[in-house]
């Protein structure tokens, strides 16, 4: 993967948990991922699902400590299932980063962004050089680039496929 | 160039990965011990069944199944879940923890964890294996059932936060009041991606009961890992369970790099509570005098050893719990209970109007008891969010044994050094 580009579709406060991305009681319900979709983040934020339906190539953003609290797989798989392009936060709890890129969704943590996009901004980003720029405001952001095997992850679709392809971890 | 000096974390990477690994790396390390429990099994099955076709695990002996979270069965669903996962772990030959048998952590700490493993559990408070000098931490479901599979999985070498934990503790203030501290402190993300490590005099004359009291807890300040040293105690904890050959002593190199720091005085700690509906609302118990609590729980993963059997019956002996106060008491293990029933703790538990649930989570996620609406309860678990309990209008306070069996018997939140 070498860039993306896509609008802001919502910017999320600091520490939102999975929780809000996906409640709990949905989980054991309902296994088509796209049907759970239909709940991301109800709780918070009503018209999330219908809005991310009628965007082109969605991004969200949030500020630091984004998907805290319990390790359930199906948030970011929901966020994904919304056809979310990334996810660019100021910070990630660690086991809601990790099950992103298990799963295929590329998250990115970049200092700043909360605070430097608005909804329906046009960003644009770059793997390679770790940069983030949103084309609406004509600023840019610098990231850590992603790790190789992390890069790698996504491009095979997810941990299981990588996995797959390469018959185990090599 | 590479540094010389490394933490407890990156001495085990480097020797598990057979390279010289720095904090930002990632590496592909062997995996000594992978469990889940009957919150996260089934999918950990269903993604190695459906994504990678085997239904084989690498190795029986370092795959452990429990049945905790849900446990005694409380409907019929569950129980086949629980029939799901016993068919899985006879088909492989591996161990199988029943209905009773205890909480994962506690059976993990038992039986398996020892220092210098790296040990993966599909639950987010597997941290709690640091204490015994491991490298430990939770995953989700398709990480879980990969390892299985293969007995490998991908890390970042986490940067490391060092805790200088120094001092004597003060009468009733215990390892549980020292980390509810440090989460107020540093907030529930202030140690993400890191691995937490606790040392100093303090944790050295700590038990490792007390130390896997605040390693448990290292997630909810966002940490990869809660690691101690493993000394002395850690030899003597394994030597009790039978398995002192595992012991291998670790300590952090004098000149290890943290990426921050923190010094706590312990000897000027009091009794802490945290407040709902987060972690990290933490003040000193002095600050909530007179709640009525419909409900005080002692138990589950952070507070459910023998040690915290023995303060809370030393609080309740010969007293009763308040006519209000609902006493639930559920110990983490199997091996747990027995002790308690043979050092006598179990009568007076009983006598002053606990009830004592099965071994297992029991409380702590509200699956097989819950609470009713507007009430509040006392817990010694490590978690408060809201609805945690099984009920979204209940208020969940947060606190260690002796603090949550006072206030049992006064039937609101009390100063254990007000009242003993
Ligand atoms: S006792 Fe509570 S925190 Fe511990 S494993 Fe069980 S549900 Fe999770």
């Amino acid at each position: 993967m070498k860039s993306l580009r896509g609008s802001v579709l919502r910017i999320f406060p600091p520490d939102t948990n999975t929780d809000e991305v996906i409640s709990g009681k949905y989980k054991y319900d309902e296994l088509d991922l796209r049907k759970l979709a239909v709940h991301a983040f109800e709780s918070i934020d009503p018209t999330f699902y219908s809005d991310a339906r009628k965007a082109e190539k969605p991004i969200l953003v949030a500020a630091r400590n984004f998907g805290c609290g319990s390790s359930r797989e199906q948030a970011p798989q929901v966020i994904k299932a919304c056809d979310v392009q990334c996810i660019i936060a100021d910070s990630f709890a660690r086991i809601f980063y990790r099950n992103g890129f298990n799963i295929g969704l590329p998250l990115i943590e970049c200092k700043g962004i909360a605070d430097g996009a608005a909804q329906g901004d046009m960003l644009e980003v770059d793997f390679n050089k770790g940069i983030v720029r949103n084309i609406t405001r004509n600023s840019t952001l610098k990231f850590k680039p992603i790790p190789q095997f992390m890069q790698e992850l996504l491009e095979a679709g997810g941990l299981m496929p990588y996995l797959k392809r390469k018959g185990g971890y090599k | 160039m590479s540094k010389t000096g490394k933490t407890m974390a990156e001495k085990i990477l480097t020797e598990r990965c057979g390279r010289d690994v720095e904090p930002g790396d990632i590496v592909v390390s062997p995996v000594d011990i992978v469990f889940a429990h009957d919150g996260t099994m089934p999918l950990a099955i269903q993604q190695m069944e459906s994504e990678l076709g085997t239904r084989r695990v690498f190795d029986p002996s370092k795959v452990i199944s429990i049945c905790d979270h849900a446990s005694p069965s409380p409907s019929e669903q569950v129980s086949n879940v629980h029939i799901f996962m016993r068919k899985f772990a006879q088909d492989n030959g591996m161990q199988f923890y029943e209905n009773g048998d205890g909480i994962c952590h506690q059976l993990i700490a038992e039986k398996f964890a020892s220092p210098w493993k790296v040990i993966v559990g599909a639950d987010s408070h597997s941290c709690t294996h640091g204490a015994l000098g491991a490298f430990a931490t939770g995953m989700g479901s398709t990480d879980v059932g990969a390892i299985m599979a293969y007995g490998k999985t991908w890390f970042r070498v986490p940067e490391s936060f060092r805790f200088d934990i120094t001092g004597k503790l003060p009468t009733h203030v215990t390892s549980k009041d020292v980390f509810l501290y440090i989460v107020g402190e540093i907030t529930a993300d202030g140690a993400t991606y890191m691995s937490m490590e606790l040392v100093g005099d303090t944790v050295r004359d700590m038990s490792v009961e007390s130390r896997l009291t605040m390693c448990n807890m290292a997630i909810e300040a966002g940490g990869k890992l809660g690691m101690c040293e493993a000394d002395g105690k850690v030899k003597e904890f394994l030597r009790q369970n039978g398995r002192e050959g595992e012991f291998k002593p670790l300590f952090p190199d004098n000149d290890a790099t943290y990426a921050n720091e923190l010094a706590v005085d312990a000897s000027a700690l009091e009794p802490m509570i945290a407040a709902p509906h987060r972690v990290d609302n933490v003040k000193p118990v002095s600050e909530f005098p007179g709640i009525e609590l419909d409900q005080v729980c002692i138990g589950s993963c952070t507070n459910g050893r023998i040690e915290d059997l023995r303060i809370a019956a030393k609080v309740l002996k010969g007293k009763k719990a308040a006519k209000n106060t609902r006493l639930v008491i559920y110990p983490a293990s199997r091996s747990v209970l027995l002790q308690a029933i043979r050092e006598g703790l179990i009568e007076t538990l009983v006598a002053a109007g606990a009830s004592i649930g099965p071994p297992g989570c029991g409380f702590c996620i509200g699956r097989t008891i819950a609470l009713g609406d507007g009430e509040k309860v006392l817990s010694t678990q490590n978690r408060n969010f809201k609805g945690r309990m099984g009920n979204n209008k209940s208020e969940i306070y947060l606190s260690g044994v002796e603090t949550a069996a006072v206030s049992a018997i006064k039937g609101k939140i009390t100063d254990p050094r007000e009242a003993l």
